[in-house]
C-alpha cells in the first residue's frame, strides 16, 4: 500500500451538529433495537468472514508449519515462529530492522508529508481560473498505479550518469558531484523510497486539507485582517485552529498507511528498481514474501499476529493523544 | 503486469489456499482416492501459462489441430498468467488440477512432493522420452523418475556487439573451450566499457531484479564454474557459503563498474553497451537490432570450465487425470512430434526439445547461428554434481527449491547493493537449512 488511502471516507471535517442538549433523543429505541443490527448486519457479517476470520486463521497458522499446497497435515510447532521472531538471529534481525524501517518511514513521511499537503492545499486553495488544472496536476500521482510511478522514478534516481538526478546534480555541480547509486545504496535507498511516497502520497491529502481550508468561515479571516493579524499570524490563530480535526485526521491516516507500506518496496526490489532490500524491507514486504516466495504461511501469519499487535498498540496511543487534543 | 494486480490475485490465491488448508485439516486422514481410478470421459483439461503472445497463439493454434485431427479425445485448454502461475498450481489441491499442466522446470520437484504430478513412464511413449535432448531430460527427471517432459529448453549466453568489440580489439571466443577466462573477462569490459557509447560495457539484466527468480537463474552459471554450487543432499550450510562462492560473487560483484543498469530496456540492441548476458529468447530482438554485427558467446570460464543455465517450462501429468492418463499421454506425444516443436520454437525461439527436431532446425542445427546453445545442452548436467565438462547445469530439483532461489535472491540483491559476500551467503545458508529442518529435509514420507 502506498501513503494514499484507499477505501475508507475521511469524516465530515465539520462535526456534525449535535441534538439538542447535546445528546440523542431516545424516542422509538425498541424500533431501533431491531432496525440498528439488521442494517448493520451485512457489514458485519463481511467484517467477521473477512477481517475476523482470516486473523484467526493467521493465529492459528502461526502454530504450525503451514505450507500452500502441502497434502500432508501440518507439523505443529508451538510457539517456535514466534521466538525466532524475537530470538533467532537471522529471522528477528531481519523483522526488527523491518520494523524500524516501518517506523522511520512513518517518523519522516507523517510530518513531512501533513505539512506539505497543507502547503500544497493553501497554495491551490485560491480559486483562480484554471485552478482545477493545478489540483489535478498535484492530485495525478495518487491515480498512478504503482507499477508506473516505479517506472518514473526508476528513471530518476538510476544509478550511473544516465540518472536524470545524477546528471541535473552533475549539471548544477558542474561535474564535481558523482553519480549516486540512490536506489542500491544502504544509505539513501530507504530516503528514496520515501520521497517517491510522499510524492505519490501527498495529494490525497492535500484534497482533504483543501476541503477543510474551504470550510473555515470567511468572516473570520476578515476580522483578523481588521484586527490588523498579518499572514503568519492569521494562518497560526485562524487557519490552524479551523482545520485541527481534518490535520489530527489526516495525520493519523498517513500513520496507518505508512505501517502497511508494501507496495514500492516490492515493485522496485523484485521488477528490477535495483532498490537495496535489505535497507527498506519493511514489516508487510517480511510477510507477503514469507508467504509467498518461501511458501512459509506459518512464519508470514506469526509476523502478521505480532505487527497487528503492535499496530494496535500504538493506534490507542495515538486515539489517546489525539483524543485530549480534540477536548 | 502491476504488482498492485498481483498481489490482489495473490490475495485470491492465499484466500483459496487458507480455505483449503482448513478442509484438508477437517478431513484429514480421508484418504486420496478420489481423482485415481474414475473413469476416462474422453476430455483432457490442460493448463499452461501465458507468457510471451506468440507462444500462447502456437499452443492454441496446436490445441485445435489436436482436436480437429481425431474424435476420441477433446482437450480443453486453460491459459494462467505467468506471474500468477506457479502460484496458483501451489494453492490448488491436487484433485483440482487439471489432468495436464505445464510448470516451470525448477518448481517440478515441489509439486511432485506436493503429490501434483505422476510418474510418466508408460503415460507416454517411449519414443517421446527417448527423443529428449539431455537438458529436458535432467529437468524432467526426480529421484530418478520422469515426472515431465518439454518441447523445448533455454540456454544462457554472452551476446557481443561485432562493431563494438572490434572498436575496443577484443576477439570473441566461439566455443567453450574459448571462453574468456575471470581475468580476461575484466580486462575486456574495461576495454569494452571505453569503447562503449554509454560507458558502460555490459547489460548484465540488473533490469530484472537479481531478488527474482532471474537472479538465480543468471548467477548460479558463475557459482559452478568457479567450482561452488547452491546446496547439496539438501544442505546449504557449507555449500552455498563455501570460499568458491564467496570469491564468484566478489567477482561478480566487481563487474558492477562497467555494468549498465539499461533503464532504458534496450541498451545492448541500440548498441550502448558492447555486451549482455541473458538467453536465447532474446535472439528474435537482438538479430533484428544488430544483424550480422550480432555474435554469441559462452559465458566466461572462472576455472571449473564455462557453465550455463537452462531448465524451461514443461509437461506433467497430474493425479487428477485418473482414467484419462492415456488420452494425457497421448496429447503430451503429440505436443512432443516433431511439428508440434517446430510451430512452437518458431513463435518463441527456443532451443528444440528434442533431438530429431533440434537437429532439423535452422538456428540450433549443426552451423547454425545459435549452435551453440544446443551444444550446451547436449552435456548436461545435476546442479549436485557439476562437472569440469558439462556446460548446462539445471538449478537443484528440490522440493526446498522455493526458500533457496529466495534466500539466495536476497543474498544475490544485497551483495549488488555492497553488503559483504561471505555474510549474506551465511545467512542464505542458515534460512535455507532452517527450512529443510521444518520440513523435515523434504524427506517424501
Amino acid at each position: 500500500m502506498t501513503t494514499t488511502p484507499g477505501l475508507a471516507a475521511p469524516p465530515s471535517p465539520v462535526p456534525a451538529p449535535a441534538g439538542p442538549g447535546g445528546a440523542a433523543p431516545r424516542r422509538g429505541l425498541r424500533r431501533d433495537n431491531l432496525a440498528g443490527p439488521l442494517m448493520a448486519g451485512p457489514a458485519v457479517l463481511l467484517l467477521v468472514l473477512f477481517v475476523a476470520v482470516p486473523f484467526f486463521a493467521a493465529v492459528g497458522f502461526s502454530f504450525y508449519n503451514v505450507r500452500l499446497g502441502d497434502p500432508r497435515d501440518p507439523a505443529f510447532m508451538g510457539l517456535t515462529q514466534y521466538a525466532r521472531i524475537f530470538t533467532d538471529p537471522d529471522v528477528s534481525g531481519r523483522f526488527l530492522s523491518a520494523l524500524l524501517h516501518n517506523l522511520v518511514f512513518a517518523a519522516v513521511v507523517v510530518p513531512v508529508q501533513t505539512a506539505l499537503a497543507l502547503a500544497l492545499a493553501m497554495l491551490v486553495q485560491k480559486s483562480v481560473p484554471g485552478i482545477g488544472i493545478f489540483r489535478s496536476v498535484f492530485f495525478l500521482p495518487v491515480v498512478f498505479p504503482i507499477a508506473l510511478v516505479a517506472l518514473i522514478w526508476r528513471l530518476i534516481l538510476a544509478r550511473g550518469d544516465d540518472g536524470l538526478l545524477n546528471s541535473l546534480l552533475a549539471f548544477f555541480s558542474g561535474g564535481n558531484f558523482g553519480a549516486q547509486d540512490w536506489l542500491g545504496s544502504e544509505l539513501t535507498a530507504l530516503a528514496s523510497v520515501i520521497v517517491l511516497s510522499i510524492w505519490q502520497g501527498v495529494g490525497f491529502q492535500m484534497v482533504i486539507l483543501l476541503a477543510a481550508l474551504q470550510q473555515v468561515p470567511a468572516d473570520l479571516y476578515e476580522a483578523a485582517r481588521l484586527d490588523r493579524a498579518n499572514g503568519w499570524q492569521r494562518f497560526v490563530h485562524v487557519t490552524l485552529p479551523g482545520i485541527n480535526t481534518t490535520l489530527v485526521f489526516v495525520a493519523l491516516y498517513t500513520m496507518i498507511l505508512s505501517l502497511r507500506v508494501f507496495d514500492q518496496i516490492y515493485v522496485l526490489a523484485r521488477s528490477g528498481g535495483g532498490l537495496n532490500e535489505d535497507a527498506t524491507r519493511t514489516v508487510m514486504y517480511e510477510a507477503v514474501t514469507s508467504a509467498f516466495d518461501e511458501n512459509n504461511i506459518g512464519r508470514a501469519s506469526a509476523i502478521s499476529v505480532v505487527f497487528f499487535v503492535i499496530v494496535v498498540v500504538l493506534s490507542l496511543i495515538q486515539r489517546r493523544a489525539t483524543r485530549e487534543r480534540e477536548d | 503486469m502491476s504488482a498492485r494486480t498481483r498481489r490482489r490475485s495473490r490475495a485470491v490465491v492465499l484466500g483459496a489456499g487458507l480455505s483449503m488448508t482448513m478442509v484438508l485439516s477437517a478431513c484429514a486422514g480421508g484418504g486420496e482416492s478420489a481423482a485415481g481410478d474414475t473413469e476416462g470421459d474422453g476430455v483432457v483439461e490442460v493448463w499452461a501459462h501465458s507468457g510471451q503472445a506468440a507462444e500462447a497463439e502456437a499452443l492454441e493454434a496446436l490445441v485445435e489441430q489436436y482436436n480437429g485431427s481425431q474424435e476420441d479425445v477433446s482437450v480443453e485448454l486453460t491459459l494462467i498468467p505467468e506471474a500468477d502461475y506457479t502460484s496458483t498450481v501451489q494453492a490448488t489441491a491436487a484433485e483440482d488440477l487439471p489432468d495436464v499442466m505445464e510448470m516451470d522446470a525448477p518448481t517440478m520437484a515441489s509439486f511432485v512432493y506436493d503429490r501434483k504430478l505422476v510418474p510418466l513412464d508408460g503415460v507416454v511413449a517411449q519414443e517421446t522420452l527417448d527423443n529428449r535432448i539431455e537438458g529436458v531430460r535432467e529437468s524432467g527427471t526426480y529421484q530418478d523418475q520422469t515426472y515431465a517432459v518439454g518441447m523445448f529448453d533455454v540456454g544462457l549466453g554472452l551476446w557481443g556487439n561485432q562493431q563494438l568489440l572490434d572498436a575496443a580489439g577484443v576477439d570473441a571466443p566461439a566455443t567453450a573451450d574459448e571462453a574468456w577466462t575471470a581475468e580476461e573477462f575484466e580486462q575486456n569490459l574495461q576495454k569494452l566499457a571505453e569503447a562503449s557509447p554509454s560507458g558502460n560495457a555490459i547489460d548484465l539484466g540488473e533490469a530484472n531484479g537479481f531478488a527474482a527468480e532471474w537472479g538465480t537463474f543468471t548467477t548460479s552459471p558463475i557459482l559452478w564454474s568457479n567450482g561452488g554450487t547452491l546446496i547439496r543432499d539438501g544442505a546449504a550450510e557449507g555449500v552455498l557459503n563455501s570460499a568458491e562462492n564467496v570469491e564468484a560473487m566478489e567477482e561478480w560483484a566487481s563487474w558492477k563498474e562497467h555494468t549498465d543498469p539499461n533503464t532504458s530496456g534496450t541498451a545492448f540492441p541500440d548498441g550502448d553497451v558492447a555486451l549482455t548476458w541473458t538467453g536465447n529468447w532474446m535472439y528474435p530482438t537482438f538479430s533484428e537490432a544488430l544483424g550480422e554485427d550480432l555474435v554469441l558467446m559462452p559465458l566466461p570460464d572462472l576455472g571449473n570450465g564455462t557453465k550455463a543455465g537452462h531448465g524451461s517450462w514443461q509437461w506433467g501429468v497430474t493425479p487428477a487425470a485418473g482414467g484419462d492418463q492415456a488420452a494425457a499421454g497421448a496429447f503430451l506425444d503429440f505436443l512432443h512430434s516433431d511439428e508440434s516443436i517446430a510451430r512452437m520454437v518458431e513463435a518463441n525461439a527456443a532451443v528444440p526439445g528434442t533431438t530429431s527436431a533440434l537437429e532439423g532446425s535452422e538456428l540450433y542445427g549443426a552451423g547454425g547461428p545459435l549452435e551453440l546453445f544446443a551444444d550446451n545442452l547436449a552435456s548436461a548436467c545435476g546442479s549436485e554434481n557439476v562437472t569440469q565438462e558439462c556446460i548446462a547445469v539445471a538449478r537443484p530439483i528440490t522440493p526446498g527449491y522455493p526458500t533457496v532461489t529466495s534466500s539466495y535472491g536476497g543474498a544475490l540483491a544485497a551483495i549488488w547493493g555492497g553488503a559483504d559476500p561471505q555474510e549474506e551467503l551465511d545467512r542464505a545458508a542458515r534460512a535455507i537449512d532452517a527450512d529443510f529442518e521444518d520440513n523435515n529435509g523434504y524427506q517424501d514420507e
